[in-house]
């Protein structure tokens, strides 16, 4: 049954299960799960019985599940993969999904595209995925192709990530010979035809540094060559994506929570985290959440949605760092705004945007800061990375981005003037694609980045800045009348 | 990053005979890329980590061959390598020092490992020291905020740095070079 309000009640790890994490293992003890020892461990088999079921059927069970997109906006996977149009034959006829099992190669070309970009300040959790258990999240790859008829699936890994691409594509080769993917794929040759069934494909393609392309329509730019300049939406990317055909686009660790879901069910995953406290839609399921800044121990550790910050904090990474009090923490990448002193037991659930007045639950990946923190400084961090980050399509994100920046490093310096203050808050404000200025959520970001830093720590900015300096009116010299 | 002005059309681009696109580039482009994608563009970002891979930067010549594999136009080549930090338009130290400045790790102490840089390499943010061995740039998240602070030094991700751990590999890196690891043609 579906818990109203947060209890612990996990006994072991599911996106972990492989990838030893206090308090069910020891770091020291993580290694690379090779094919070998992901199928030991009933690896694969998640997919055997998916491949078992229609299409229809894997789609329905996830969309039960309330599965709730990991990436940031939170979007339910299931809603979003029946957006897809019909698959269509050679003479435009839909193919129903009983006569899609046996087919040769798809007849119509659609994709996925797997958001591995990871780089939103203060996120670390895929990556810890893509570090060890490369096949779990090439299985939820796998699957997801195979209940959405997909016939190409494009993992986009951050250009950074050198050691990760190298990991999954050891496991891709692994994952070839072993006949998930390919021609001779496990998907592709069903034991009791034979024949050939349908064809998934799967690669990496590499970024090459630019955070904008995390987000859906500017990966998608960068996957076809192009400059990662999101796009205007509608069209949706499920109509028309990449290369302008049907395209799904899905977070690494949201993709790797499938494999569970069709093995055990949609209703082992609802018993984990809760509904939603203000009539929303649950947040159900376990969660990656990388605790970073000023705790003891850092690091990442898989929780059920809706812990409270100061359990994960004071529980699972020791406490604030050397016995200090908590200032205030980063939601869930710094797109996501700060929770304030006083919202030190927030919980950590797709409501706390609602609740505790900041964008989101974003990736679940506090930074936590201590009494001695400089706010002001913060912001200032914070905006200097969207200044750098906009990709400059839309003026009000590129130009006031750099106003922000400036406003804030004269805030932080004493130079600035009340006024300043007032021009800071107006320029965040006007910005994003909620104000509807702007095209993607870059600019929401450093909206609320930087107006929930200002209206929670007021008095620190109000601190720094001097009065604002009235000239009286004057009537000398050439300008007098 | 986006607002990198071109040269007018009349830019001299400086050549040399041999071509940058080895025969192995071009294979594995043709080869390993081309049947990936739907689109020739598409291998676009593919093709340019080649080339920065094996020559630390991407000379226009090489856009120019680029261009003419993939038959895409050369301004669509030059848009794209402008738009991505990570290629590098003119040539760089032997390896780019690369200190994490986000949030989790300027409050972990990144200041102290990027003096630690600057004093130890006698540049500054940005430069490249003389002998042409270490470029230091600071970037935006590695995505290592847990282990913070940390940096990239080449392709390697080092993390829990302290400054006397910053100039220790510093070091060893250094005699790496001296030893002809890291060389690009
Ligand atoms: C500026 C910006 C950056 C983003 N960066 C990432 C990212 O690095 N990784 C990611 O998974 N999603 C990122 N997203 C969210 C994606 O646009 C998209 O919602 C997500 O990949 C969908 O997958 P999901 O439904 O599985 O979460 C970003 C969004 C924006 C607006
Ligand atoms: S909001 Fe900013 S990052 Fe997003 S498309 Fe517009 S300019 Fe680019
Ligand atoms: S903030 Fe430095 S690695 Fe994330």
């Amino acid at each position: 049954m579906p818990k109203k309000t947060y209890s612990d009640s996990l006994e072991r790890h599911w996106l972990l299960k492989n990838i030893p994490t206090p308090p069910f293992g020891k770091i020291s003890d993580r290694r690379i799960v090779s094919y070998d020892d992901y199928v030991k461990n009933k690896g694969y088999e998640s997919l055997r019985k998916a491949i078992s079921m229609t299409p229809a059927d894997v789609i329905n069970e996830v969309k039960t599940s309330m599965l709730r997109g990991r990436g940031g906006a939170g979007f339910p996977t299931g809603l979003k993969w029946t957006f897809l149009p019909p698959v269509k034959d050679a003479e435009g006829n839909d193919v129903k999904d009983d006569e899609y099992a046996g087919r040769e190669a798809p007849v119509t070309e659609r994709y996925l595209a797997i958001n591995a970009d990871e780089s939103e300040p203060g996120t670390f959790k895929d990556r810890l995925l893509m570090d060890f258990d490369p096949h779990l999240v090439l299985e939820g790859i796998a699957i997801c192709c195979y209940a959405c008829k997909l016939s190409k699936a494009y993992i986009f890994i951050r250009g950074e990530y050198h050691h990760q691409a190298n990991v999954l594509e050891n496991a891709l080769k692994e994952a070839y010979a072993k006949g998930i993917f390919g021609p001779k794929g496990l998907v592709n040759s069903d034991s009791n035809t034979g024949g050939p069934r349908f064809q998934v494909d799967c690669y990496v393609h590499r970024g090459a540094g630019a955070y904008i392309c995390g987000e859906e329509t500017g990966l998608l730019e960068a996957l076809e060559g192009k400059r990662g300049w999101p796009r205007i939406k509608p069209p949706f990317p499920a109509l028309k994506g990449l290369f302008g055909k049907p395209t799904i686009i899905n977070n690494v660790e949201t993709l790797a929570h499938l494999p569970d879901i069709i093995t055990h069910g949609s209703s082992f995953f609802m018993e984990q985290g809760v509904e939603s406290a203000i009539g929303g839609p649950p947040s159900y399921g376990t969660k990656l959440m990388g605790v970073s800044g000023h705790v003891e121990r850092p690091g990442v550790f898989e929780c059920e949605l809706g812990i409270p910050l100061r359990e994960l904090v004071e529980k699972h990474c020791g406490g604030i760092r050397g016995g200090k009090r908590f200032k205030g923490a980063i939601a869930g990448g710094v797109s996501m705004g700060i929770l304030g002193t006083d919202q030190y037991d927030a919980e950590m659930d797709f409501d706390i945007g609602r609740k505790y007045n900041v964008l989101g639950l974003g990736t679940a990946c506090p930074t936590v800061f201590d009494e001695d923190t400089d706010m002001v400084a913060v912001a200032r961090n914070i905006s200097r990375f969207f200044k750098h980050e906009s990709c400059g399509q839309c003026t009000p994100c590129r130009e006031g981005s750099g106003w922000l920046y400036q406003l804030l490093t004269r805030i932080e310096s004493g130079d600035a003037r009340t006024k300043d203050l007032d021009m800071a808050l107006e320029v965040a404000t006007s910005m994003g694609s909620m104000p509807g200025t702007t095209i993607c959520g870059l600019a929401d970001g450093n909206n609320w980045a930087v107006r929930t830093i200002m209206n929670k720590f007021p008095d620190e900015f109000e601190a720094r800045v001097r009065p604002t300096y009235v000239p009286v009116k004057m009537s000398v010299g050439a300008g007098a009348r | 990053m986006a607002w990198i002005t071109k040269q007018s059309a009349t830019e001299q681009i400086e050549r040399r005979e041999e071509p940058y696109l080895t025969d192995e580039m071009k294979r594995a482009i043709n080869e390993d890329y081309r049947p990936r994608y739907e689109t020739t563009m598409a291998c676009l970002l593919p093709a340019l980590h080649l080339v920065q891979h094996a020559y630390g930067w991407i000379p226009r010549q090489a856009m120019l061959e680029i261009a003419e594999i993939l038959d895409v136009k050369p301004a669509d080549v030059f848009d794209t390598a402008t738009f991505y930090e990570e290629y590098w338009l003119h040539p760089k130290g032997k390896v780019v020092v690369s200190v994490c400045r986000s949030i989790a790790c300027e409050f972990c102490g990144q200041r102290e490992i990027t003096q630690a840089c600057k004093e130890k390499l006698g540049i500054d943010v940005g430069e490249t020291t003389e002998d042409d061995k270490f470029t230091l740039i600071e970037l935006e998240c590695l995505g290592s905020c847990g282990t913070a602070p940390a940096a990239l030094v080449g392709e390697t991700l080092h993390e829990n740095l302290t400054p006397a751990r910053m100039l220790e590999i510093l070091d060893e890196v250094s005699k790496e070079i001296d030893a002809g690891k890291h060389e690009h043609h």
